[in-house]
């Protein structure tokens, strides 16, 4: 049987690469815009906009309570990019809005000189269900330090490329875009 | 432990250049040849380990004419790695239609230099790593400035090259594609005096474009400083296949990804 899996559309950019990424795992994929409409048991919050503007659309749109909700049940909860950055208290990307602030930590810029970051850079996964390797980044702010952190990675400084707590997991770098390594994270992440 | 304080490693980007659905490589623009099918020739690349691939169609940029939507759609379908798309995109209404048919990011040269503003559009809608912006540089002779050219290099621009690559930075853009007319389809190597000198003081990405035709030519790009290297000839020929580019990289110490 296929799993279904619901996309929050944060409207902050083209769905289209992640959705046909997840499908292509085998899974039904679904667009949700307001949270009613979703059907799936695992959610992914997609990683393009800014921090404070996909809050801000979150917020709108009904998503704050079904997202905390969805967090207490512990459902498979995958958050990429800035969708995994919103999982922390704030962003210096936007230091007026606040984050979800269930892990303790801030999201701040990278000190390399070029920004933003764009590549493959390797990611060394400290969780059993992880293997280690390269997926693709573009980001100019990430979190340097986390409880929950199980990948690291540096550009300029040491970071923290993925995030795992119970079943929720976040990637600070695209799964979507980092061809068939990619393909495997989000299956794991999604436990599909 | 992550001991290195920079992990992110040196891309080959293969370039398909696209005309009437068609993969084509010209000699100095010129002389277009069909190289085979876009979709085909970037699942191969994709699994011979390109890190991206920017999807060109020159003609759209020296004809006006839109590039085919549908073809960016087709290439998304298959992709699982970034891909960027240029030609032809004249507003924010083009950037937005091509970024929602599924590209990654736009590659803007003469739109950016008619209409500079549109860098800065592109970057506060969509973010930085969104654009990219291409310059079509000449430089016959070393003794002679370097000269900007737009419409696929057959009009020259009356600006001066520096002022034009530190505009675009403050412009918004997230990388500069640099493609040295000079020594494209030359096969003579990259100009790795020009792309080292913009790339070691740019604060953006600098992808080194033209004249590449064997391995050296890549290790020497990225010894000058380049960030990534783009190369089309010598791949859709099945001279070279990129992952084999990468291990005499990593031979010679250049980070890359295997």
């Amino acid at each position: 049987m296929s799993s279904v899996v619901s996309i929050v559309n944060t409207q902050a950019g083209n769905l289209y690469s992640l959705k046909a990424s997840i499908e292509r795992l085998g899974c039904a994929v679904e667009i949700a815009d307001t949270p009613d409409q979703v059907r799936g048991e695992r959610l992914v919050v997609p990683g393009q906009g800014h921090f404070g503007s996909v809050m801000q659309n979150l917020e709108s749109n009904n998503w704050l309570p079904a997202l905390q909700q969805w967090r207490e049940d512990n459902k498979p909860l995958l958050g990429i990019c800035v969708g995994m950055q919103i999982f922390f208290s704030g962003s210096d990307e936007s230091p007026a809005a606040s984050g979800l602030g269930w892990l303790k930590g801030r999201v701040e810029r990278l000190a390399f000189p070029k920004q933003p970051m764009v590549g493959w850079a390797y990611c060394e996964f400290s969780h059993q269900d992880f293997r280690s390797g390269m997926p693709y980044f573009v980001n100019s702010y990430a979190v340097r330090e986390s409880e929950q952190c199980i990948a690291k990675t540096a550009y300029g400084e040491a970071f923290c490329a993925a995030v795992k707590d119970n079943n929720l997991v976040g990637f600070q770098f695209h799964p979507e875009k980092s061809s068939q390594y990619g393909q495997a994270l989000i299956q794991r992440a999604l436990q599909l | 432990m992550i001991a290195c304080d920079n992990q992110l490693t040196a891309r080959i980007i293969p370039c398909l250049d696209v005309d009437n659905g068609r993969v084509v490589k010209g000699t100095n623009f010129i002389n277009l040849r069909d190289m085979g099918d876009p979709v085909e020739l970037a699942t191969e690349y994709e699994k011979q380990g390109a890190d991206e691939i920017i999807f060109l169609d020159i003609t759209a940029s020296s004809d006006n004419r839109p590039t085919a939507l549908s073809n960016v759609t087709r290439i998304a379908q298959k992709l699982s790695i970034p891909f960027t798309v240029g030609g032809g995109l004249k507003s924010i209404d083009d950037v937005k239609a091509f970024l929602d048919a599924g590209a990654d990011k736009v590659a803007l040269n003469t739109t950016a230099v008619q209409n500079p503003n549109i860098i800065n559009q592109v970057a506060e809608q969509y973010g930085s790593q969104c654009v990219v912006v291409a310059v079509d540089v000449n430089r016959p002779e070393q003794s002679v400035a370097p000269r900007i050219y737009i419409h696929g290099g057959r009009t020259l621009v009356q600006r001066p090259f520096y002022s034009w690559i530190n505009e675009i930075q403050e412009r918004g853009a997230g990388e500069i594609l640099l493609t040295c007319m000079h020594r494209d389809g030359t096969g003579l190597g990259f100009d790795c005096e020009l792309t080292g000198e913009i790339a070691r003081n740019a604060k953006i990405q600098v992808i080194a474009s033209g004249g590449a035709k064997n391995e050296e030519h890549f290790y020497d790009a990225f010894a000058a400083g380049a960030d990534a290297c783009l190369a089309a000839g010598m791949f859709h020929s099945g001279e070279y296949r990129i992952d084999q580019v990468k291990q005499y990289l990593k031979a010679k110490q250049i980070n890359v990804r295997l």
